[in-house]
């Protein structure tokens, strides 16, 4: 951007000096004795404002969001002409840096960028920037910065209020909460717009076309949708999944497991019963899934056909299953519940 | 006292050789354990004494082995009932029969009104005590199954002349209620499986906590009664899809009539049975007894459904109802085409049939959403569509978001809920797919729904609840058959024996052809080459240790975390002793005593019902949350200064305040921990005056010392609930101010107020109430008139000097002193 936003400067620039002459040589005169009446400074401070909003302008017609180095940043942002609004999101993108949180927020904020840029109320009150850190250190340097992604709003008129910095730990930096963040500090109110996500269509279409598929290519011999084997199965996935708590995992999305930055140590379980990690629900559903097999083994001991000797050790490796892997499932249980048993 | 009868029952179901007594055993360890009291305990023993001879007899072949049968069954859900019953009642024993936490204390409320001025004045009821100035028709919004059947057994019993008051009754209906639940556990299981798996299933969820949580004595809840009402209209249904006779169907219509007036889980019945009806039409299992069950279920289910008042025409016009409309629909059209089947060739029909059947399906589905759009049909509520998008209340209703109950589920609360049955209800499951039948497909369907709904609330793990106990009990009996039905074998030796006697188990069960069969034949087998008695007593022994370990788990969590009646606190001393913390009812009797009839209370929501069930003073909001910006306006005023606060407590013609404060106690339950969901639901109606952001620290905490926001110091909330606690030096290794529930000292220990005053704090500070006092007369001001600030340049001086002491007057007029006539002159 900022290597294409020079000659697009100069050409502006070359146009200006084409029509100067020609149609608005009047107008030109007019404003000048105006200026000569009112001051040369009020003129020049239009001119600037003009210029630099019909830049931006510009640059909105082909990205929502601007990249801005130290250079681009101190002139659009931080020096005085301004009637427009601009939010800034100063972030470290670069692969090297290993920010995931920065990729995330990024995706956010253009989602946002794009909502406003295209809805019908776009107007050059506001604009969409952004400052990595590779391009714009000394920018970081002087607002005193050390943490990113961070999202500040620079009003049109003074210098940026407390309130005015995101505050990205508390809310998080969902679209829909920065629209309301900006929505107060400048009044301008943004629909967030997501992007259909077509992923999830996308899945089921090519779901059920593979399985339309299947049937279509097996159409002779359909036996295969009766087995009651494949659909208890199914069932029993289901039933794992939601006993071991995949869906809060998925409302409340916790970390994978949790890692001592002291000592480097890796908890899979976490130490309260009112939350869970991901790796620990994934334990736990290896644990039912066993009990489970361990009951249909013990039935199967029973019932099968065979000779005794098999049945009696799928019988015992039914009944190991069942037993070892409850008493597991009710150390780690105990673990969570401090003092549980029987006070 | 749990551990002495757990070796007695190991021991007395290796004795016994029938699998009935091993049930017997099962039942008996588990109410052992589950006794509030030792005695209670001994005497479940003494019970359980008379029928063991029975199936001694049983094996015997004694003449009425049948008899014998039924005697044991009855044995055991009575016994069942009785260990479900006594289990619920730790709460009345520790503490008293008192009505629990919040909710109940306006279905209390209800149905005192409807004990005390019968039924039609209950509901054309309006009351003027609720959601003061708005009032609220109770009659037209409540579920009023519970009341009615609480009001009706005060009724009869006060008929026979056994008088009882209506507190009691509503005390003690769930755990009665639980017996029932237990009763109609076991029908749908026998129906589902074999009479062994319903008599486990019986005496699980008579125990099992994730059902106890919501039925100990005093929880008079809708979910009591509900969960009866849910079994026994699942029962009938399976009962008239086997047989297709209407008489079942009508039995099922009015159990679930009986549902609708008593909660609003109906509407899992009502999308539950059209799906069964609708997997069955896809497997192929259409019989004229589904068509007969489902279209009498649901034209008589419909019209009875729409006989209660607050559910009204809903039935026909939400979208929740409509799964129900389209599958009868479709049911119709697929009857039609099965009778044109018999008049038309094969090659005709089946273009027809495809034809017919995906018009029929498209037409309805089109049709439902043409009315939704237009409006004819009410889209989902938010309540469920929450349960689809699981995303859409945290953003869309805070106040939903808010309630602990609608949170999702961790496997910890499953777990907790359910212990070992969580582990081996997939078995029971797998056993039923395996071996499908029209009423297993029920059941099925039933589990994956009821789980799903349960991962995403942890509320609906109370649905969950009693189709986990069925499969479990399915698992469980499975295990047991085999495993002491063998031994019994190895000391019968005879075949025919164990087949003619499998017979008689099973009279109820000839509709299972092929699977019992199946068994015949296994079994055959077995007794040529059993695994051996030592593997078989292994096994019965670990599976009997471990349904042991569940009932003791099931007694310590009813003991220990849904037995406390929280309105009642109570706090345990190093020694064991215990102090009873009577704040509420000693807060709720004063403003009874102290404050006009009519006066105004407000509070946050949670509180609402009680204060009206037991201080029966008005209230503006309370827990039926349904009026939103209500309950803002007064989160509004809790979180604004005091002067706002103020014109809004004035334009609601507030006359008290209370809150919640359990600074002094370490009680985690009060309103400066619930404020975060004041100021949320504040600012979603009034964003310009309320901002989330004010009440964090700069650094994002949520702080009541000195660094929190000044705003949260200085809000109305704040300063009610520390207003002089600076004073009180409750420790003496804390400072003066030393909050116990949030650790910290309090930042703003000088806190006055203007408008309001100090009317009562309870002992031990958990309620403090306010009195909102009327403006004055003439307002003082709280600070100097206003001085100008022209001073002048000069002062005056006077200009007295010593020399000149008289003083004189400016502008003096001179008078001209006149001469006295006198009057000699005259």
């Amino acid at each position: 951007m900022g290597a294409r936003g020079a000659p697009s400067r100069r050409r502006l620039a070359g146009r200006r000096l084409r029509y100067l002459p020609t149609g608005s040589f009047p107008f030109l005169l007019l404003l000048l004795l105006l200026c000569i009446q009112l001051g040369g400074g009020q003129k020049k401070k239009e001119n600037l404002l003009a210029e630099k909003v019909e830049q931006l302008m510009e640059w909105s017609s082909r990205r929502s969001i601007f990249r801005m180095n130290g250079d681009k940043f101190r002139k659009f942002i931080k020096a005085p002409p301004r009637n427009y609004s601009m939010i800034v999101m100063f972030t470290a993108l670069q692969p090297q840096r290993q920010c995931s949180v920065c990729r995330q927020a990024n995706e956010e904020y253009q989602i946002l960028a794009n909502s406003w840029r295209y809805s019908s109320a776009f107007c050059n009150k506001l604009f969409f920037s952004m400052v990595d850190y590779d391009e714009g250190t000394d920018v970081f340097q002087q607002l005193n910065m050390n943490s990113a992604p961070t999202f500040m709003h620079f009003p049109p008129k003074g210098r940026p209020k407390r309130a005015d910095t995101f505050d990205l730990q508390r809310i998080g930096f969902a679209a829909e909460q920065l629209a309301k963040w900006i929505a107060d500090r400048t009044d301008v109110h943004i629909r967030v717009f997501r992007p259909p996500n077509y992923s999830g269509t996308i899945a089921l279409a090519l779901l059920v076309s593979l399985v339309g598929g299947l049937l279509y290519l097996r159409r002779n011999n359909l036996e295969f949708i009766y087995n009651k084997t494949g659909w208890a199965m199914v069932s029993l996935c289901i039933v794992f999944a939601m006993t071991s708590g995949q869906m809060w995992n998925h409302i409340r999305g916790p970390p994978y497991a949790h890692k001592n930055p002291h000592n480097g140590q890796v908890s899979y379980i976490h130490g309260s019963s009112q939350a869970q990690f991901v790796a620990e629900s994934h334990i736990i559903l290896v644990l039912n899934a066993a009990i489970t097999m361990g009951m249909v083994l013990l039935n199967e001991a029973a019932t099968s056909k065979g000779d005794v000797g098999k049945r009696r050790i799928i019988c015992l490796v039914g009944l190991g299953l069942v037993v070892f892997f409850f008493s597991f499932l009710l150390s780690i249980f105990r673990s969570k519940y401090h003092g549980y048993p029987y006070r | 006292m749990a551990e002495p009868s757990a070796p007695e029952s190991k021991h007395k179901s290796s004795l016994n050789s029938s699998p009935w007594s091993g049930l017997m055993a099962l039942g008996n360890s588990r109410h052992g354990h589950h006794g509030p009291g030792a005695q209670c305990a001994h005497k479940a023993a003494g019970g359980a004494a008379p029928p063991k001879p029975a199936p001694a007899g049983l094996s015997g072949g004694l003449s009425q082995p049948a008899g014998w049968q039924s005697l044991l069954s009855f044995t055991i859900l009575f016994l069942a009932w009785l260990a479900g019953f006594s289990s619920r009642l730790f709460a009345v024993i520790r503490f008293e029969s008192i009505i629990h936490e919040f909710d109940p204390w306006f279905n209390y409320r209800s149905t005192h009104h409807l004990a005390s001025h019968g039924f039609y004045e209950f509901l054309n009821w309006f009351d003027e005590r609720a959601w003061y100035p708005l009032g609220r028709i109770v009659g037209g919004t409540v579920y009023p199954g519970l009341m009615i059947t609480a009001g009706l057994i005060h009724w009869i019993l006060n008929t026979l002349n056994i008088t009882v008051h209506i507190r009691d009754v509503c005390v003690f209906l769930a755990p009665t209620f639980s017996g029932l639940t237990s009763i109609s556990t076991f029908l749908l299981t026998r129906e589902l499986w074999n009479q062994g798996a319903g008599l486990l299933a019986a005496c699980f969820i008579a125990i099992v906590p994730g059902y106890i949580s919501r039925s100990v004595a005093g929880s008079f809840d809708n979910e009591g009664i509900a969960i009866f009402a849910l079994q026994f209209t699942y029962y009938l249904w399976v009962k008239s899809v086997k047989t297709g006779s209407v008489f079942w169907t009508v039995c099922c219509c009015l159990s679930y009539f009986y549902m609708v007036s008593a909660w609003g889980g109906y509407v899992f019945i009502i999308n539950l049975i059209p799906l069964h009806v609708f997997v069955l039409l896809l497997m192929q299992r259409y019989s004229k007894r589904v068509y007969i069950a489902y279209s009498t279920f649901y034209i008589v289910g419909l019209i009875l459904s729409m006989q209660i008042p607050f559910v009204g025409f809903q039935p026909i016009r939400t979208s929740e109802h409509m799964a129900a409309a389209g599958v009868f629909a479709l049911l119709q059209a697929y009857a039609f085409l099965q009778y044109l089947r018999d008049r038309l060739t094969k090659q005709e029909f089946q273009t027809l049939f495809f034809l017919g059947v995906s018009l029929a399906a498209g037409a309805v589905f089109l049709s439902v959403i043409y009315l939704t759009y237009t409006g004819y049909i009410a889209p989902w509520s938010g309540r469920f569509y929450s349960l689809w998008d699981t995303g859409y209340a945290k953003i869309h209703i805070p106040i939903i978001a808010s309630v602990s109950e609608h949170q999702p589920t961790t496997w910890v609360s499953f777990f907790f809920d359910l212990h070992i049955l969580v582990c081996t209800f997939p078995a029971g499951l797998w056993f039923c797919i395996k071996n499908i039948n029209d009423e297993r497909v029920f059941v099925a369907l039933y589990a994956i729904s009821a789980v799903y709904f349960a991962g995403v609330m942890v509320r609906l793990m109370l649905t969950l609840t009693p189709v986990v106990c069925m499969l479990s009990a399915i698992a469980f009996s499975n295990v047991f058959e085999h495993y002491l039905g063998d031994d019994m074998k190895r000391e019968n030796p005879p075949v025919e024996d164990s087949s003619d006697e499998d017979d008689k188990r099973n009279p109820g069960n000839l509709y299972d052809k092929a699977g019992k069969v199946r068994k015949h034949v296994t079994e055959q087998e077995k007794t040529e080459e059993g695994l051996g008695p030592n593997i078989k007593s292994i096994v019965t022994m670990l599976m009997l240790m471990l349904l042991m370990m569940f009932a003791v788990h099931c007694t310590w969590v009813t003991s220990n975390a849904y037995s406390s009646p929280s309105v009642v606190l109570a706090s345990y001393n190093h020694d064991g002793t215990r102090n009873i913390l009577d704040d509420f009812r000693e807060a709720y009797f004063w403003l009874r005593q102290n404050t006009d009839e009519h006066a105004r209370v407000m509070s946050w929501w949670d509180y609402g019902y009680q204060i009206a069930g037991m201080a029966n003073r008005t209230t503006l909001v309370d827990n039926n949350t349904w009026n939103n910006s209500h309950i803002a306006l007064v989160g509004k005023a809790m979180s604004s200064n005091e002067t706002a606060a103020y014109k809004i407590m004035r334009t609601l013609d507030v006359d008290y305040v209370l809150v919640i404060f359990g600074g002094v106690i370490g009680y985690s339950g009060d309103d400066i921990n619930k404020f975060l969901w004041m100021v949320r639901i504040a600012e979603g109606e009034h964003p310009k005056d309320i901002r989330e952001s004010d009440y964090f620290t700069p650094q994002g905490e949520f702080r009541v010392d000195k660094a929190g926001s000044p705003t949260l110091l200085n809000c109305l909330m704040y300063k009610m609930s520390y207003y002089r606690f600076g004073e009180m030096q409750l420790d003496f290794r804390t400072p003066p101010g030393f909050d116990r529930t949030r650790n910290a000292e309090i930042g703003n220990k000088d806190i006055k107020f203007r408008h309001l005053e100090e009317a009562f704090t309870s002992e031990h500070w958990l309620v403090r109430i306010y009195k909102v006092k009327a403006p004055d007369n003439r307002e003082t001001l709280d600070h100097k008139p206003r001085v100008t600030n022209i001073i002048p340049k000069q002062k005056y001086l006077s200009k007295k000097t010593t020399k000149r002491k008289r003083g004189y007057i400016k502008n003096k007029l001179a008078f001209k002193k006149g001469k006295k006539v006198s009057k000699k002159t005259v």
